[in-house]
């Protein structure tokens, strides 16, 4: 096993000076900051002789008071050994720009992209910079930059300029102010890049070509995003995506709020995980006040998570199921009426529905109310028999399997250099999961199995799914069996104040891997949250996917993602 | 008695006006009888299907069983703006839905719809009672896929065109067997007229010919557009298929006519292989007389109770499936049934 203080001794040894800083936080987390010229061969030589093959995102941070940015590259193996390296690039403020790593990984596209518009970081050699979440209007004004004032200027209402344009719109713009025109900073020129439109039609070939749009507004589409299709006839082309349709900045929002305020917006990531967001973004910041969590607390949060896995996988799976069989499919309906136990089992602890806000720094907000145990163990036993029941009426439906087998075939090497996680990774064979890869709380004491398909296809993706649900049902099972009575938030006070640091938490959300960068300059608000969800890393594949299939398949495949929106634009 | 005959004396003087004035008649009745009967089939699917789904259906409008419902929907959509795209086919656009009515009444006039037990002989309920009437009512059943085509072409929507291309290859591939079918039982019953077809079932033809019924039945879910085979639709993928720019009134057509087509459908099915109206005789004064109809209402019930059920238990097939399930399985299976009609149908004879 290697762990991380051998990959920085191997990353010294074979590039003497590249590594500018480093901190070795523990065997399984590595932070170096690391020469800009040197990046990509040190990532060639951690992705070839360390296995690094798991690409899991990007972060920008704008150090405004030092006067530099930095891109934060986060690398991780799928499973061959549990280091997560964090590997820091500095670049000056003025005309920032990097060296790109799509070369090396396929999924670093989007992560740079994103970093682009949103920090003006320029990626060297990277093919399509092109803006992903931000609106045309919007390009330019990097308002991830920490003195972005905010467009337009709603706290003061100087800087915006109503413009109506010749096509009847109604445009806002920010004109530079007088000192920023003369001290030379503001450049308003936006970025050239081809539009979606101009992009689609390069690709029509032939007259027998049309772009069909899926989305934004789509039976198919489980949030807003925009899918194009180039088809002839029933065949798909090629497929095009566009996001940012429901992008909310909360990030950035989260910058301004407190350190405890920040818990709702993990909420409304993604609603139907938000125990998952929240885990994570308390996760992280006890790592940074080095807080340690009660037994019992950790236990009522493992037993939360896990019942939240089963809620979100039905929904997941019962949309997807009236995407191949219309609303009028008996089964889509039972899921919903199941799901509704797991729901009132959720609600009787946290009182919300879906957006919990239930995790504190420490501890959690409220303990079991009185006969929690007992409820469980009524709504378990039903829910394993149902599952059970789905997974064998899906088994056995012949035209479940005329339709779903072989549609949609991830392979695992394809979903590795993807940087797919969750169900959709694990539907290829590949055992990843970051309870075990990882473990918080008390995961490692629990017996549980990570379970895997072997083909990668729809179904599978499905079937994953489902026989994740026992997993979940039999550690909530464990966790009622073993949980101990005592305090449910840690002793300690938590300060108003988080002490400068950084952390990088990663947990196990229904859709896969959600890791949370968060950094803390002494503050009392984070100085920058990222958030790696794991919906928009599957979500890339969805367009070399979707080539050369059938319309019908293509929503097949699109629902088998179990989709979220909301969280991969965030 | 003055009235009848007086009417009677009509009738000899004047047969064509008379034949004219029972003409219009009747079709005013079919067309209320078929029309009210449609209605009911939407109440009923989405009170069964809710039922499937373990939920409620319909329980505001009329009471707890939601019987106005559909009372409701039609002032709604009769009430709606009338929204014709600008840049669609306007003729084309306007004629689909009353198309597709026509084709639905076309059937309807040809159809019997049960007969009266008088005096230990049934007398057939048909308006048009014709030699070919089963091949005529396969027909016209077929009608709606021009319907279908004209309302998707005409609307210059792509969902609407795929939807209208949809329904076409779907319904050229299932026509064949159905009409297929429909011969396999003409030749058992020496007719293709079908009072005859009903009256010939000593033995049900679904027991006599299982083969021709499985694919009649899978062929005629295909005609009505019903999951599995509802591709020309498929919400999920193309929005609403070929109907996607039809709103107010004029979607409210295209939507009932599925459901007569469903009505008829299923009485055509009951008819061709299930022995019609046939059954014992209810020995009870009046209702003897009307017990042909009641066992054909109740074999209509339980045809539409099946397409209902299995709407809520498949999954809906690709288009390619289901041309390749039609050609390349249906129609040499349907060939085959042809066969062994012809076969035990001389045996009978």
């Amino acid at each position: 096993m290697t762990n991380a203080s051998e990959v920085l001794s191997s990353i010294q040894s074979a590039f003497p000076g590249a590594v500018l800083d480093s901190r070795v936080e523990s065997d399984r987390r590595l932070w170096a900051t690391i020469d800009s010229k040197k990046i990509l061969d040190v990532c060639k030589h951690l992705s070839t002789k360390l296995n690094f093959d798991h690409y899991s995102g990007a972060a920008g941070v704008d150090w405004i008071a030092r006067k530099e940015m930095e891109v934060v590259e986060i690398m991780a193996s799928h499973g061959t050994h549990q280091v997560v390296a964090m590997l820091k690039v500095k670049t000056p403020r003025e005309n920032p720009s990097v060296k790109s790593l799509t070369g090396l990984y396929w999924n670093a596209n989007w992560y740079e992209r994103e970093i682009w518009e949103m920090f003006g970081i320029n990626f060297e050699g990277h093919p399509e910079l092109w803006p992903l979440l931000l609106s045309d209007e919007l390009m330019g004004a990097w308002p991830w930059r920490k003195d972005y004032k905010g467009y337009p200027d709603l706290t003061t209402g100087e800087r915006a300029v109503k413009i109506s344009t010749p096509e009847g719109y109604t445009e806002y713009h920010i004109p530079p102010t007088p000192a920023e025109v003369e001290a030379g900073t503001v450049v308003v020129e936006r970025p050239k890049y081809p539009t979606l439109r101009e992009r689609e039609e390069k690709e029509i070939k032939s007259d027998s070509e049309m772009i069909m749009h899926l989305g934004p507004q789509h039976a198919m589409v489980p949030g807003p995003f925009l899918l194009d299709v180039l088809v002839e006839g029933e065949r798909v082309h090629k497929a095009f995506l566009d996001l940012g349709y429901i992008h909310k900045g909360i990030e950035k929002i989260m910058e301004n709020r407190s350190w405890l305020q920040g818990i709702t917006y993990t909420d409304r990531m993604c609603y139907v995980a938000s125990l998952s967001n929240n885990e994570c973004y308390c996760g992280a910041v006890e790592k940074i006040l080095g807080l340690e969590v009660p037994l019992r607390a950790q236990y009522i949060r493992v037993i939360l998570e896990e019942l939240s896995r089963i809620q979100s996988h039905l929904i997941g799976t019962g949309e997807f199921l009236t995407l191949i069989a219309g609303v009028g499919y008996a089964p889509w309906q039972y899921m919903i009426i199941d799901r509704e136990n797991i729901i009132s089992l959720i609600e009787s602890v946290t009182g919300a529905r879906l957006t919990h806000t239930f995790v504190r720094f420490g501890g959690v907000r409220n303990d079991l109310p009185a006969g929690f145990a007992d409820q469980c163990k009524k709504v378990l036993p039903y829910m394993k028999s149902r599952t059970e029941e789905f997974i064998e009426l899906f088994a056995q439906d012949p035209i479940y399997h005329k339709r779903m087998d072989g549609v949609g075939i991830i392979r695992p090497d394809d979903a590795k250099r993807m940087g797919v996680s969750g169900p959709p990774l694990r539907a290829t064979g590949v055992a990843y999961d970051m309870r075990k890869e990882d473990p918080i709380l008390v995961y490692p004491e629990l017996d549980f199995k990570v379970v895997t398909g072997t083909k990668g296809d729809s179904a599978d993706r499905i079937d994953v799914r489902l026989r994740e649900m026992l997993e979940s049902i039999h550690i909530i099972e464990q966790c009622l069996d073993r949980i101990p009575e005592g305090p449910i938030r840690t002793e300690v006070k938590v300060p108003k104040k988080v002490p400068a640091g950084e952390a990088y938490y990663r947990v196990e959300d229904p859709r896969g891997e959600m890791g949370m960068y968060v950094i803390s300059d002494g503050g009392d608000k984070p100085y920058r949250v990222k958030v790696r969800g794991p919906f928009y890393a599957t979500f890339q594949t969805l367009t070399p996917l979707l080539e050369g299939t059938y319309i019908a398949d293509a929503v097949a495949i699109a629902g088998s993602m179990d989709g979220c929106p909301s969280e991969a634009d965030r | 008695m003055d009235i009848i005959g007086s009417i009677s004396q009509f009738a000899a003087q004047e047969p064509a006006i008379f034949a004219l004035i029972i003409g219009v008649i009747g079709a005013a009745v079919i067309a209320a009888v078929v029309n009210v009967g449609a209605m009911l089939v939407i109440w009923g699917e989405r009170k069964v299907l809710s039922d499937f789904c373990n939920r409620f259906g319909p329980n505001r409008v009329g009471g707890r069983w939601g019987i106005l419902q559909l009372g409701a929907d039609a002032i709604k959509l009769f009430t709606k703006e009338d929204i014709i795209p600008a840049d669609a086919d306007k003729g084309v656009y306007v004629w689909a839905p009353i198309v597709a009515s026509m084709g639905t009444m076309l059937v309807a006039a040809a159809i019997p719809f049960g007969a009266l037990h008088i005096g230990g002989k049934d007398y057939p309920l048909v308006v048009a009672n014709m030699d070919i009437s089963a091949f005529y009512v396969e027909a016209a059943l077929s009608i709606m896929a021009i319907a279908v085509f004209m309302a998707g072409y005409s609307s210059n929507n792509k969902y609407s065109m795929l939807g209208a291309f949809r329904g076409v290859a779907r319904m050229i591939a299932y026509e064949v067997p159905m009409g297929v079918c429909v011969i396999s039982v003409a030749v058992m019953a020496h007719s293709l007229n079908l009072v005859e077809i009903v009256q010939s079932q000593t033995v049900w033809y679904a027991f006599a010919q299982p083969l021709g019924f499985v694919i009649f039945v899978i062929a005629l879910i295909t005609d009505l557009g019903r999951i599995p085979f509802d591709q020309s639709e498929a919400e999920e993928e193309i929005i609403s298929g070929y109907n996607t720019e039809y709103s107010g009134i004029r979607w409210g057509l295209l939507y009932f006519q599925e459901y007569n087509n469903a009505l008829l459908g299923s009485i055509l099915l009951s008819l061709l292989f299930l022995g019609g109206w046939q059954g014992p005789i209810i020995p009870i004064p009046v209702l003897d007389i009307i017990s042909p109809l009641i066992w054909l209402l109740m074999k209509v019930i339980i045809v539409l109770w099946f397409f209902i059920w299995v709407r809520s238990s498949l999954f809906r097939l690709r288009i390619d499936q289901v041309t390749d399930l039609g050609w390349k399985w249906m129609l040499p299976l349907s060939l085959l049934n042809l066969g062994w009609a012809v076969l035990v149908g001389s045996y009978f004879a």
